[in-house]
């Protein structure tokens, strides 16, 4: 018998049908991976089973019951638990009153701390977690945070646990001890379904996938039935001729140099060259001062020391506002903190660094940015109902579609990317990165800034590296190789340990 | 739209009921009101009256507008009765008889002191990063003093003829001065908020502070600019107040900043920013306005009265929080 | 279900909004203590066109208090109401809530419901006097009371004079202290409001006069007990026992002040204005020495008497002044049922 059982679910949003009555099943004891582009439903799916949507149409059927799913309360008493993928604890408050919010045992009328404390460390044990129950939520990281809320999830007596993009945020070591625990839970009998846009994880730790396109179920496999090729190809309906686009362009003049540029503590004299039509990839750990200084060469900012010159002359922003009007465009890692305005329109959005060009004496023509805007919306294959709807409506990959759109409007002559394909299905991924190769074709120049090596790689035609705040190393696209990249990254850090050094980890 | 995944059902973007309540509530409880109001008391919609209901809505609503603005951007305006009571009692000092001085001398006065205030305001929040609810309270209390400053509390009496005209006095002999203003007022501001890139700009800045930064846009100018629009048009209304009752107060505005701000809240605005429409806040006005000049006929006790202003005050923003869960 | 809930919850909050509304318009509806019908309650007050035909009119008198949030008003307007209950005329009652554009708008919605006669209580008398205009013009007329309104056009004013007010407590405290050397503090009203305008005045007129008397300190306490507590507690601080007597615009200052001084175990006279129940009781424990009493009644019922004068075309007299009456402790008695 299977522990969940959910068929013909239907949910709408803004009066837009997101899924068209979806099944899916969970046996106790396994991992089912749901599978998936952005905005295929996933998400949806997993939240109406959690209680935080309420479906419109279908059934929820637990241990072969139906279920009556009202809300968050409902689904916990249920047994099921869902972590999300951005995390909210409380950070104030310690491990323990994280675990047993809402539910500490009490004695008379006082919250028993003893008891508390002796209860999470039996937990934690058992778990194999070793951690301090007394330890504020805030000092630990990402990673140790998740395994918290796992925890919380398994004292509550949660059999079935949704995982939403588990790995988007914590390093490979930690990654394993995260699969080790799934291990165990599985050991238990409790059924995990597991989202995750990494092809690797998923053939690793999955027992069954489906897979969704656009509101409706493609299939369920087994593990081995089905190759990364094939799953792709069903996500994305079509196959993928290669991951990366990347062609092979002439590179023309200079357009930025940038002269040992400075600010303490976040990037210290950094010094490259940017030409025409070509892609140039940064990479760096987290904290090397990768995303520092691109604020800086947006204006977020201002370097202490060096100069930035733009087509020959010197120029310094003292404001997005100066980058914006000498041509330069920046699509931020944050999407929802400093991408995009989340209640506007997605018409709104796209025009925001643009509107200028919509004004005439004074006032918007707002009929000329409605056409421009769908024009733009359906170059870049952004999929909504209606550019009217809040930006917020739409799914990841269709948001970081506008942030794009939005600086395309802007005809910029350099386009900053820093990790523009963070959390996005792999369909959108291809689109993006085709609309960066296009992009630089045109004679224009793309900074890309990532830490995914197969992505910096595909797309650069050269990379360099920062390590500790510096620079470490420069490759061309024929000398790329993992292990020099690696070796770049750390070049400025001996002294410190590597990939687990928690400074370094946001 | 033209290029779509043709394995996505569209449907007809159609309104659900929450949405439909949340947007259109407070329309609906104005339109119950005044045929409850006009049910109890005939009177209620004589010509005499409703042009009594528009004119103290003009004058009141002109903080609500300005208030609306600076609510859009996430902000709140606390100064803006002591402003009002500012200009008033400065503009009808340059209005007396005995100044002999023309009524656009008193009405530039009274205008340029919103306009220093909400400078100074401005630039204490945007530039200086001061919270605008502490900001707004700080000069809220100068501005008071500056009032009782000019005469030593003392009103101000005899103002000239033409000044009177702005508050008391009718256009064609029906129309008061003071709607006309308002309505003058209200074209300016719909045009601003919804026609230019300033408009559009007050929105990305409340909505997202970051990302309205980044797209290129001088945030802290718009902050800025939002408190000198409150400040101007609670200054405007001080002036038409002080005309109205011909003569100074130090009184005037006391208390008026929290009408203003039931009426933006009634209106659909969110206090958190970007979010929330202007049209919303004149019915807010019309709303709360219609309550009181219709309890006031029904001779409801004042103490009824405040608690159910109170209840409508928090039932409308119930009402659009119905929709807020998406 | 998830939807039954949500709307339930928003019928919930509907019906409790309409619920008070139901719950204080009906009452005022049928005869109650703003609308007091005479005892023929089948003359509805809902249907105003149709009095105009029955020979009987029913006067209609609508009355602005510049507050009706405080004691001195509520007494004028519960005064109001007795007579007007007694003698068949319909009051509507309205609270100026210390605005005077309030009370203009007021005066606009008194017009426009055909009120036959207004009664004015200002809370600015230069700034009300629009409002009297604009009744004139509408051949409405009007009448003062308890403050004065700087109107030519006013029908008649009924009322006390707030300078004899602050005259009379000056030379009371004087004669009481015995001597014409000593120190004061002085705790005024709202500033700018034309009762403390007056009463300061009054007060003045009488320092004038004798040259020795320091005043320390003067500020505001806005008529509020609290607040004057807390600006004696000030005072006290900085002047201690030098102070030797307190000179408060009306009773709730001076029982404020008094309460602030029985803290700090000080025993300084106070003295106050308007004859308040709590200041009668205050004079027979001997915590105040006295309070010039106004006759909120005797005002009152002065100006609906004018009002209903003016309106039948009788001949009213410009000024009606209700005296000022020095409550003491030998009198007090006499006070202490008046309500």
């Amino acid at each position: 018998m299977s522990l969940v059982e959910m068929s013909g679910i239907r949910k709408s949003f803004y009066g837009v049908e997101v899924l068209h009555g979806v099944n899916f099943q969970l046996k106790a004891g396994t991992v089912h991976a749901l599978m998936g582009e952005n905005g295929a439903g996933k998400s949806t799916l997993m939240k109406a089973l959690a209680g935080v949507h309420r479906f419109d149409g279908g059934v929820i059927k637990i241990q072969g019951k139906p279920a009556d799913i009202y809300s968050p309360s409902d689904a916990r008493s249920l047994g099921v638990a869902m972590i999300q993928q951005e995390l909210s604890p409380v950070e104030e408050l310690s491990v323990a009153e994280n675990i047993f919010l809402g539910r500490e045992p009490v004695k008379m009328g006082f919250v028993d701390y003893k008891q508390l404390y002796r209860q999470t460390e039996k937990l934690l044990d058992s778990l194999n977690l070793n951690m301090n129950p007394r330890t504020k939520m805030k000092a630990l990281p990402m990673a140790e945070q998740q395994m918290v809320e796992i925890a919380k999830a398994i004292s509550q007596n949660a059999h079935i646990v949704i995982m939403d993009e588990p790995t988007s945020s914590i390093t490979n070591r930690e990654v394993e001890s995260l699969f080790r625990m799934i291990a165990d839970m599985k050991a238990r009998g409790t059924g995990i379904i597991y989202i995750s846009h990494k092809m690797d994880e998923i053939f690793r730790v999955a027992d069954e996938i489906t897979v969704l396109r656009d509101g409706g179920n493609v299939g369920t496999w087994k593990k081995g039935e089905i190759d990364t090729e094939q799953l792709i190809c069903s996500m994305v309906g079509r196959e993928l001729k290669s991951q990366f686009p990347k062609v092979e362009v002439t590179i023309g003049e200079p357009i930025l140099e940038v002269r040992n540029l400075t600010l303490a503590h976040q990037y210290e004299d950094i010094s490259f060259t940017l030409h025409r039509g070509e892609i140039l990839g940064f990479v760096g750990l987290i904290g090397s001062g990768r995303t520092e200084l691109m604020n800086s060469l947006f204006g977020i900012t201002q370097p202490e020391k060096g100069k930035i010159l733009l087509e020959g002359e010197e120029v310094t922003f003292k404001s997005p506002r100066d980058a914006v009007t000498h041509g330069i465009a920046y699509v931020t890692e944050d999407r929802k903190g400093k991408g995009l305005v989340l209640p506007m329109s997605i018409c709104h959005n796209t025009t925001l660094p643009s509107l200028r060009k919509f004004t005439k004496s004074g006032l918007l023509q707002r009929r000329a940015e409605g056409n421009a805007v769908t024009r733009q919306v359906s170059s870049l294959n952004i999929k909504t109902a209606s550019t009217l709807l809040p930006v917020k409506s739409l799914s990841g990959g269709n948001q970081q579609k506008v942030v794009l759109a939005k600086w395309m409007m802007t005809e910029p002559k350099i386009i900053i990317f820093d990790e523009p394909t963070r959390g996005i299905d792999v369909g959108s991924k291809a689109e993006i990165y085709k609309i960066m190769c296009d992009y630089a074709a045109q004679g224009n120049a793309v900074i890309l800034v990532s830490s995914e090596m197969p992505e910096a790689m595909g797309m650069s035609d050269r990379i360099l590296v920062l390590s500790n705040h510096r620079f470490s190393g420069e490759l061309r696209r024929s000398e790329f190789s993992e292990e020099a990249i690696v070796q770049m990254q750390f070049k400025h850090m001996i002294s410190r340990r590597n990939d687990d050094d928690r400074s370094d980890v946001k | 739209m033209s290029q779509l995944d043709p394995g996505v059902q569209i449907k007809r973007r159609t309104m659900s009921r929450r949405q439909f309540v949340s947007t259109f509530g407070s329309l609906i409880g104005l339109i119950l009101l005044i045929i409850i109001m006009y049910a109890l008391k005939p009177n209620f919609l004589s010509t005499s009256n409703i042009r009594n209901i528009l004119r103290i809505s003009s004058i009141n609503g002109l903080l609500a507008v300005g208030m609306t603005f600076v609510v859009l951007t996430g902000g709140i305006d606390l100064s803006v009765g002591a402003v009002m009571g500012c200009a008033g009692m400065y503009s009808a000092y340059f209005a007396q008889t005995s100044m002999n001085k023309h009524w656009m001398v008193a009405v530039l006065v009274g205008v340029g002191m919103g306009l220093i205030i909400g400078t100074f305001n401005g630039v204490c929040v945007s530039y200086f990063r001061v919270p605008p609810f502490v900001g707004t309270l700080g000069s809220m209390s100068i501005a008071k003093g500056l009032t009782f400053l000019l005469t030593d509390a003392k009103p101000i009496p005899s103002l000239s003829t033409e000044f009177k005209f702005l508050g008391g006095g009718n256009i064609g002999g029906w129309l008061p001065t003071a709607i006309v203003i308002m309505l003058v007022v209200l074209a300016i501001c719909f045009t601003l908020l919804y026609k230019t890139r300033y408009g559009r700009y007050i929105f990305a800045v409340g909505g997202n502070l970051n990302a309205a930064h980044v797209s290129g846009i001088n945030t802290k100018r718009i902050i800025c600019s939002v408190y000198i629009i409150s400040s101007v048009l609670a200054a405007l209304a001080g002036i038409i107040t002080s005309a109205r009752v011909t003569s100074g107060v130090t009184s005037t505005g006391d208390g008026y900043e929290t009408n203003a701000i039931a009426m933006v809240v009634i209106g659909g605005t969110s206090l958190a920013g970007g979010r929330g429409r202007l049209w919303g806040t004149i019915i807010g006005i019309l709303l709360l306005q219609c309550l009181t000049n219709g309890l006031d006929m029904l001779g409801v006790n004042t103490y009824y009265q405040m608690i159910i202003k109170g209840f409508v005050v928090i039932g409308a923003v119930m009402l659009d929080g119905l929709n807020a869960e998406d | 279900m998830k939807h039954l809930k949500k709307t339930l919850t928003l019928f919930l909050a509907l019906f409790l909004v309409v619920a008070t509304f139901a719950a204080c318009s009906s009452p005022a509806q049928q005869a109650t203590p703003s609308e007091s019908s005479a005892p023929a309650e089948a003359n509805s007050p809902e249907a105003p066109s149709a009095s105009a035909d029955t020979p009987a009119k029913k006067l209609k008198i609508g009355a602005t208090y510049y507050s009706l949030q405080n004691e001195f008003t509520m007494r004028m307007d519960n005064a109001a109401k007795k007579y007007c209950q007694e003698n068949g005329i319909e009051l509507i009652s309205y609270d100026g809530n210390y605005d005077a554009a309030t009370q203009l708008s007021q005066i606009e919605t008194m017009i426009a419901d055909g009120c036959d006669a207004i009664i004015l209580n200002p809370h600015d008398a230069v700034a009300c006097a629009a409002g009297v205009e604009i009744a004139h013009q509408a051949g409405i007329p009007v009448v003062g009371v308890n403050t004065m309104v700087e109107s030519d056009l006013l029908t008649s004013y009924v009322g006390s004079q707030d300078v004899s007010a602050g005259e009379d407590i000056m030379q009371f405290m004087i004669d009481h202290l015995g001597k014409d050397e000593f120190n004061i503090v002085i705790i005024e009203g709202p500033m700018g409001q034309s009762a403390q305008l007056q009463r300061i005045e009054g007060i003045e007129n009488i320092l004038a006069k004798y040259p020795k008397i320091k005043e320390l300190a003067r500020n505001t306490a806005n008529w509020s007990r609290s607040e004057a507590m807390s600006l004696m507690e000030t005072w006290i601080n900085s002047f201690g026992s030098d102070i030797h007597a307190v000179i408060a615009e009306n009773d709730e200052m001076a029982l404020g002040a008094r309460q602030a001084i029985e803290d700090a175990g000080l025993d300084i006279p106070c003295i106050g204005i308007d004859g308040i129940t709590d200041a009668v009781t205050a004079i027979q424990e001997g915590r105040m020495i006295a309070s010039d009493f106004q006759n909120a009644e005797g005002q009152m019922v002065g100006a609906i008497e004018a009002a209903v004068k003016a309106v039948n075309g009788e001949q009213v007299e410009q000024f009606n002044w209700i005296p000022f009456e020095m409550i003491t402790p030998e009198n007090a008695v006499e006070y202490v049922n008046k309500y």
